[in-house]
C-alpha cells in the first residue's frame, strides 16, 4: 500500500462511539470502521447508504409480476389442458407458486446484490488493516494525507479513548 | 438502544469480547474428541443400512415398501412431513424472533438454522424416493416438454410442494451461510494454523467487518428476515394443502394449513431444545445458552402445546358438527378407537397433555426432564403424521378398498437412515461450523451494561 494509514483501536463499543462523534463534530471522517459487529451508532454516522432494501421491494415486484405473468401464459395461451373442470386461468391456485417463487428470486437476487456491492464474494482476499478487528478490537482507519491539518488534535482523540497503531 | 427490564443478562460470566469468540470457537480448535468419532461412526452406520434400504427401493422398487393401492402414501409422506415439519423450526425460531427483536434468540439461532437446512435436505430424499424413479425426478421442473401437456400442471399441490420445498432449502441454506460468513472472517483471524487460514478464509469471503459490508449485511438481514418469515408460514402450509385440496375425509379441511405450520414450528422447537440441551452438556456452552434460554424455549413449547391440543378438539369438533357420516365416522370411529387408536391417543398424549408439565418450574429448570419431553414431543409429532396419514387412506369410502398398512424394514432402514444423516450433519456442524453466532452474540454482550450508555450521554452534553 503506498498510502499511510493511522489506525485508532478501541476496546469497546462506547468508546469507538464517542471518538467517532467528537471527531464527527470537528469534520473529521474516517476512511472506514471495522467492527465485530454492526455499531449502529457508526452505520448512521458514516457517510455512506445502502439501497439495498428498495433494490429487494424492486426485485420482488418484477419477479412476482414475472411468474404470475408466466404461468397465465403456459396455461391459458400456450398450451390450455383442463385439469378436473377448473379453468384455463386458475388464478387463485396460481398465487401459491408465484409467493414462493417470488420470495425465492428476492433472496437470490438480494443475496447477489449484497455480494457484488459489499464486494462480498468467493475468492475475495481480505484486506486486513487489524486482525483483532474481527474478534474484540474497534479499529478506526484514517488516511494520514487527509487529515494532515488537524492531524495533532486526531491524534489526541483517539489516544484519550484508545490508542494508535 | 433496545433496553428491556423484562430480561436479565443474556451471557452468564461477565466475559470480554474475545473471550466469546474464543469459548465459542474452543470445539473448532480442540482436537477432536473420541466420542466425537465414536458417534460418528454410529451415524454413518445408520446412513450406510439407510443407502442400502435405498438401493433395494431403486433396484426392486416400491413393492418392498409396505404400501398397498389403499395406503399409497405411507411412511415416506409421515417421514417427509415430520422432516419438513422440524426443518421449519430453525427458521421460525430465527426469523420471528429477529423481527420481534428478541435478543436472546442469538445464543440458539445457528443451531437451529443449522437443523434447518440438514432436516430439510432429509426430507426432500422421501417424495424423491417415492416417486419410483428418482432418476426422472427433473419431470417436475416447469420447462417445456414432449411428454404430452406441454407443461406442468401448476394447480397441482404436489408441484406447489416442489416448488416450496426447493425454494425452502435455498433459502434457509443461503440465509444460514451469510450469518456465518463474518464468524467464518473470525476464525480466520484468529486461527493458528495455516490450512484453517486458508480455508475459512476461503469460507469468509473477505469480510473484514468494515461499516461499508455491515451496512449492507443489515440490509440484507432484514430483507431476509421479513421475507422468510412468510416463507415460513407459506411452505407448510402448502405442505398442508398436499392433504387439504383432496377431497378425503379427515384431510379435507381448512383447519389444515394453521394445524400444519403450528405443528412445524412445534416439533422443531421441541428438536431445538434437544440439540442445545446436547450442547450445552457437552460443549459446556452453559453461560451462553443459559437456563434462561431454554426456560424461554420451554414457555414458548407451553403456549404452541395448547394450541396443538385446541387444533385437536377443533378436528374432533368439527367432525360432530359438520354431520358428515364420513368426517364423524374417519374420527369417532376410526381415529379415536379404530386400528390405529394408539397411534391417535400417543399423539394426543405426548403433545398435548405431557408439554403442560412446563407449567412447572420444578420441570423447566431440570434439563434432563426437559431433554425427555423435548424428544417425546418429537416422538409425538411423528405419531400425528402417522395418524394423518395412514387412518384416512386406510378407511376410504369404500370398505371394499379398505386395507392397513405397516412398514417394511426397507422404509424403517431408509428412515434409520435419514436420522443417521441428521446426526451425522449435525456432529459436522458441532466440530466445523461456530455453534453460536459469535458476532450476534458480541452485540448483546453488554446487553445488561449501563455504563455503555452513559459513556455516550456524556458525549452529547
Amino acid at each position: 500500500m503506498s498510502k499511510k494509514y493511522i489506525l485508532g483501536v478501541f476496546d469497546d463499543e462506547a468508546t469507538l462511539v464517542d471518538a467517532f462523534e467528537k471527531l464527527k463534530d470537528k469534520g473529521v471522517m474516517p476512511v472506514e470502521v471495522y467492527t465485530p459487529y454492526p455499531v449502529h451508532e457508526i452505520l448512521e454516522g458514516m457517510p455512506i447508504k445502502t439501497r439495498i432494501t428498495h433494490a429487494a421491494f424492486f426485485y420482488g415486484l418484477f419477479a412476482a409480476l414475472g411468474i404470475l405473468g408466466f404461468l397465465t401464459y403456459a396455461a391459458s395461451i400456450s398450451w390450455p389442458l383442463h385439469y378436473g373442470g377448473k379453468p384455463f386461468n386458475a388464478f387463485p391456485s396460481f398465487i401459491v407458486v408465484t409467493i414462493v417463487a417470488t420470495i425465492l428470486s428476492i433472496t437470490l437476487l438480494t443475496l447477489f446484490t449484497f455480494s457484488a456491492r459489499a464486494k462480498v464474494f468467493p475468492g475475495k482476499k481480505a484486506e486486513i488493516f487489524h486482525e483483532r478487528a474481527t474478534d474484540d478490537k474497534f479499529v478506526m482507519v484514517f488516511d494520514e494525507a487527509g487529515i494532515a491539518n488537524d492531524s495533532e488534535s486526531v491524534k489526541s482523540i483517539l489516544t484519550e479513548h484508545g490508542k494508535i497503531e | 438502544m433496545y433496553n428491556s427490564a423484562v430480561r436479565g443478562k443474556l451471557i452468564d460470566g461477565d466475559k470480554s469480547f474475545s473471550q466469546i469468540s474464543k469459548e465459542i470457537l474452543a470445539p473448532i480448535h480442540a482436537k477432536t474428541p473420541l466420542w466425537w468419532y465414536a458417534a460418528m461412526l454410529v451415524s454413518l452406520g445408520m446412513f450406510g443400512f439407510g443407502l442400502y434400504c435405498k438401493y433395494i427401493t431403486v433396484s426392486t422398487g416400491i413393492g418392498t415398501w409396505g404400501v398397498n393401492n389403499s395406503v399409497a402414501w405411507g411412511w415416506a409422506i409421515i417421514n417427509f412431513v415430520w422432516w419438513i415439519g422440524i426443518g421449519h423450526a430453525g427458521t421460525a425460531f430465527s426469523i420471528f424472533l429477529l423481527i420481534l427483536r428478541q435478543k436472546w434468540r442469538t445464543a440458539i439461532n445457528r443451531a437451529a438454522e443449522a437443523m434447518t437446512v440438514v432436516a430439510v435436505f432429509c426430507a426432500s430424499l422421501f417424495p424423491l424416493l417415492h416417486m419410483g424413479r428418482p432418476w426422472l425426478f427433473f419431470f417436475i421442473f416447469p420447462y417445456p416438454n414432449t411428454r404430452g401437456p406441454l407443461w406442468v400442471n401448476f394447480n397441482s399441490p404436489l408441484f406447489w410442494d416442489f416448488v416450496a420445498i426447493s425454494a425452502y432449502l435455498l433459502i434457509s441454506a443461503s440465509f444460514w451461510y451469510f450469518g456465518m460468513v463474518p464468524d467464518f472472517a473470525t476464525i480466520r483471524d484468529t486461527a493458528k494454523s495455516k490450512i484453517k487460514k486458508a480455508v475459512y478464509g476461503f469460507f469468509a469471503f473477505g469480510w473484514t467487518g468494515s461499516s461499508r459490508e455491515w451496512l449492507r449485511f443489515e440490509g440484507l438481514s432484514f430483507v431476509l428476515g421479513g421475507i422468510a418469515a412468510v416463507l415460513v408460514v407459506s411452505v407448510h402450509s402448502i405442505v398442508s394443502t398436499d392433504f387439504a385440496v383432496s377431497v378425503q375425509a379427515g384431510w379435507h379441511t381448512t383447519i389444515f394449513p394453521p394445524y400444519f405450520v403450528i405443528g412445524a414450528i412445534f416439533s422443531g422447537f421441541a428438536m431445538v431444545l434437544t440439540l442445545v440441551i446436547t450442547m450445552r452438556g457437552l460443549y459446556n456452552m452453559n453461560d451462553f445458552i443459559t437456563d434462561r434460554h431454554v426456560d424461554a424455549v420451554c414457555r414458548i413449547l407451553i403456549f404452541i402445546s395448547l394450541i396443538m391440543g385446541t387444533a385437536y378438539m377443533t378436528e374432533i369438533f368439527i367432525a360432530w358438527y359438520s354431520a358428515s357420516e364420513y368426517e364423524t365416522y374417519m374420527f369417532f370411529k376410526n381415529r379415536l378407537f379404530g386400528d390405529y387408536a394408539f397411534q391417535f391417543w400417543a399423539m394426543f398424549t405426548a403433545n398435548a397433555v405431557i408439554p403442560q408439565l412446563f407449567w412447572f418450574k420444578a420441570v423447566r429448570k431440570r434439563m434432563w426432564i426437559v431433554f425427555i419431553i423435548s424428544i417425546i414431543i418429537n416422538i409425538g409429532m411423528w405419531f400425528e403424521r402417522f395418524n394423518i396419514v395412514v387412518t384416512t387412506l386406510s378407511r376410504d369410502y369404500l370398505p371394499a378398498a379398505w386395507a392397513n398398512y405397516s412398514p417394511t424394514y426397507v422404509e424403517i432402514g431408509f428412515f434409520v437412515g435419514t436420522l443417521g444423516m441428521f446426526l451425522a450433519g449435525v456432529l459436522l456442524f458441532f466440530r466445523y461450523i461456530p455453534m453460536i453466532a459469535i458476532s450476534e452474540l458480541k452485540s448483546v454482550a453488554k446487553f445488561d451494561k449501563p455504563n455503555n450508555g452513559q459513556l455516550k450521554a456524556k458525549s452529547h452534553e
